[in-house]
């Protein structure tokens, strides 16, 4: 925290980031089609990891969170696309569909878009600078911890499971035989991890109260992330042309 | 306390005549478009219904917020929720949901999600809003900020629908339906037993429905001969093991029924069927509207089957969510409340809610704030 950032992008405020990236995954289902989202994923996620000098990893990263779902989505409405007319293969008993192909790019275009967005996102900021950005601005400190907070336990949970699977192991758990063993091996692994974790939620309550996390008023930050006028008016930009879009989109204007 | 119950006629108020307007405003609960053959409701209804029903939500609570901020001009049940304690909690609910929800929707594709069991934990021990709360930061974590393996980008579409998980578990614990009623005479039991089994049996008519809509045959194991495209042994294997886990819930239900003798399992069942029923109606225009039905896991081979049968996307997304999200929230109340039951009644206690989660004889004891308090 405090370093800056290798790129300019990585620099910018990560509120501007962070409304970026959403507004681009928002936008993304707004404009529908597969042209609109094509040039939205062009302008607001390419260009900026080829600035950051993101790309190859955001390609990669962004590939990888798709595919299950893009996956599913093409084999689903490729295939299942009921009412549709136009034949383009036939696999035995299953007919892959020209309406099908098309609402399954447009999908997985839109899923793409998203979840290059987000990638972006998540590549470029540090995820301790957001919350301390958005205390600065004026969200309670115990919401900014329990973001961070979250973020942290997810590893130290699957940690912990891994523990206590060795432990169980040691005393006897079969964790590798058929499939009926391994879900009954599920309960005992299961159990100790959420039992420990809230056994554990009594020790963080007194650690926090002694930090005086319930005293009211705000903390002082030691360091924030940097903004400026340009880059707020920038934001409210994006905002704006967002819901401009939706309301074109709900009208009609762009049919 | 009459102050209480005015808040909350209030909140009610608020809740119907919001309703009242969306409604009205919609031009009346039109029967328009298609009819889900599974469900018997109109998909673009039901569209409409969740808008108005998340709308009102908001409403409701705000108003309960406000008419509070007037009477006692200061928000005490919102600092009550929102104790030290239960912000120590929420990370570890948190992880546990992202944890679990992750695993289902990458690793063991069940037409099932399994991702609130820790929004409807929180919910459950802390509060309506500190529930919804830990529903929307967890949706909206898991999407942008965890890293992967465990991202799941569909996530932040769907945090509305974990807020209003969060918010009906805390409802309902707060109308201490989740309060363990044990060693209840035995005529009881069996009245509760056989309500439970018609729910179940209920639930498992309609997913029977909706497995002759898709494949076109009455259910079986085995896909039936001449069907087109489910000649698949993957999922036979699927459909094995969400039996399995269907019939696990049903029996550890039974258990607790008839074995500890505890009429709370039949509360458990009735808060996840309409946990379940509100979050399918919810969540259905937006798994269709933003993802055209498919968001990657196990879910997706009923929304396939539905549209094999010649449904719409919204038909699909709803009829599936009306069989996959009871299921899903039952299972998950039962492990909530598993969960609830393993813990020490006086862990239990000191949250904010956990009062409520005590059985009828113990009292609080007698050392009161100060002890509970912790502070100095």
């Amino acid at each position: 925290m405090g370093r800056p950032g290798p790129s300019a992008y990585h620099r910018l405020n990560p509120l501007t980031k962070a409304t970026v990236a959403t507004v681009t995954a928002i936008a993304a289902v707004a404009l529908g089609g597969v042209v609109g989202p094509i040039i939205l994923a062009a302008a607001a996620v390419l260009s900026p990891a080829l600035v950051a000098g993101v790309l190859g990893r955001l390609a990669r990263l962004s590939l990888l969170l798709a595919l299950p779902i893009a996956l599913s989505a093409f084999i689903v409405n490729l295939f299942f696309f009921p009412g549709a007319e136009q034949v383009l293969l036939r696999i035995g008993p299953i007919t892959a569909t020209g309406e099908g192909l098309r609402f399954a790019i447009e999908i997985l275009v839109r899923i793409l878009a998203i979840s290059g967005a987000v990638t972006l996102f998540y590549l470029t900021t540090r995820a301790g600078d957001l919350t301390v950005d958005l205390e600065r601005r004026g969200v309670s400190s115990r919401v900014a911890f329990v973001a961070n907070a979250s973020v942290q336990t997810v590893p130290t949970m699957v940690e912990r499971a891994s523990l206590i699977t060795d432990a169980q192991r040691a005393r006897g758990l079969d964790t590798e035989g058929s499939m009926w063993r391994r879900i009954r091996g599920v309960v005992p692994i299961v159990g100790p991890v959420i039992l420990g974790s809230i056994a554990e939620v009594e020790e963080r309550t007194m650690a926090l109260e002694a930090r005086g996390f319930t005293r009211p008023g705000r903390r002082t930050l030691l360091w924030t992330p940097a903004d400026s006028a340009r880059q707020a008016a920038v934001r409210w930009g994006l905002v704006v042309g967002l819901l401009a879009l939706i309301v074109a989109r709900v009208t009609g204007v762009f049919g | 306390m009459e102050s209480r119950w005015s808040r909350i006629i209030a909140a009610g108020l608020a809740l119907l005549v919001t309703a009242a307007i969306g409604v009205l405003l919609a031009g009346g609960i039109q029967q328009t478009g298609e009819q889900d053959p599974v469900t018997f409701a109109y998909h673009e209804v039901a569209d409409v219904l969740a808008l108005i029903l998340a709308v009102s939500m908001i409403v409701a609570i705000i108003t309960y917020l406000v008419v509070e901020w007037v009477q006692t001009r200061r928000l005490d049940s919102l600092s009550h929720q929102f104790s030290t304690r239960t912000f120590a909690l929420i990370p570890i609910a948190i992880a546990l949901n992202i944890i679990l929800g992750q695993t289902v929707v990458a690793a063991i594709k069940l037409p099932i999600y399994l991702d609130s069991i820790g929004t409807i934990l929180v919910g459950v021990l802390a509060g309506p809003l500190a529930g919804a709360l830990t529903g929307f930061l967890g949706n909206v974590l898991w999407a942008y900020v965890i890293p992967p393996p465990f991202q799941y980008a569909p996530a932040a579409a769907f945090a509305v629908v974990a807020a209003t998980i969060g918010l009906l578990a805390g409802i309902f614990a707060r109308a201490s339906l989740l309060r363990p009623r044990p060693d209840q005479p035995i005529n009881r039991l069996v009245m509760a037993g056989i309500g439970t089994a018609v729910v179940i049996a209920g639930l498992a008519y309609l997913a029977s429905l909706g497995y002759t809509t898709a494949f076109g045959g009455p259910p079986t194991i085995a896909p039936a001969p001449n069907n087109e495209v489910f000649d698949n042994g993957l999922f036979i294997v699927l459909g094995w093991l969400a039996v399995a886990l269907v019939i696990g819930t049903v029996l550890g239900l039974f258990v607790i029924l008839f074995v500890r003798r505890d009429l709370t399992a039949a509360y458990v069942v009735i808060c996840g069927a309409a946990t379940g029923i509100v979050a399918a109606l919810v969540s259905a225009p937006i798994a269709a509207g933003v993802f055209g039905g498919v968001t990657g896991g196990g879910t997706d081979f009923l929304v396939a089957a539905f549209r094999s049968a010649g449904l719409s996307v919204g038909q699909a997304t709803l009829g599936q969510g009306l069989i996959s999200d009871p299921i899903d929230k039952i299972t998950t109340f039962f492990v909530v409340y598993l969960i609830v039951s393993a813990m020490a009644r006086r862990t239990k206690a000191r949250f904010p809610q956990g009062e409520r989660l005590l059985e009828e004889g113990d009292a609080p004891t007698a050392e009161g704030d100060g002890w509970r308090g912790a502070t100095a």
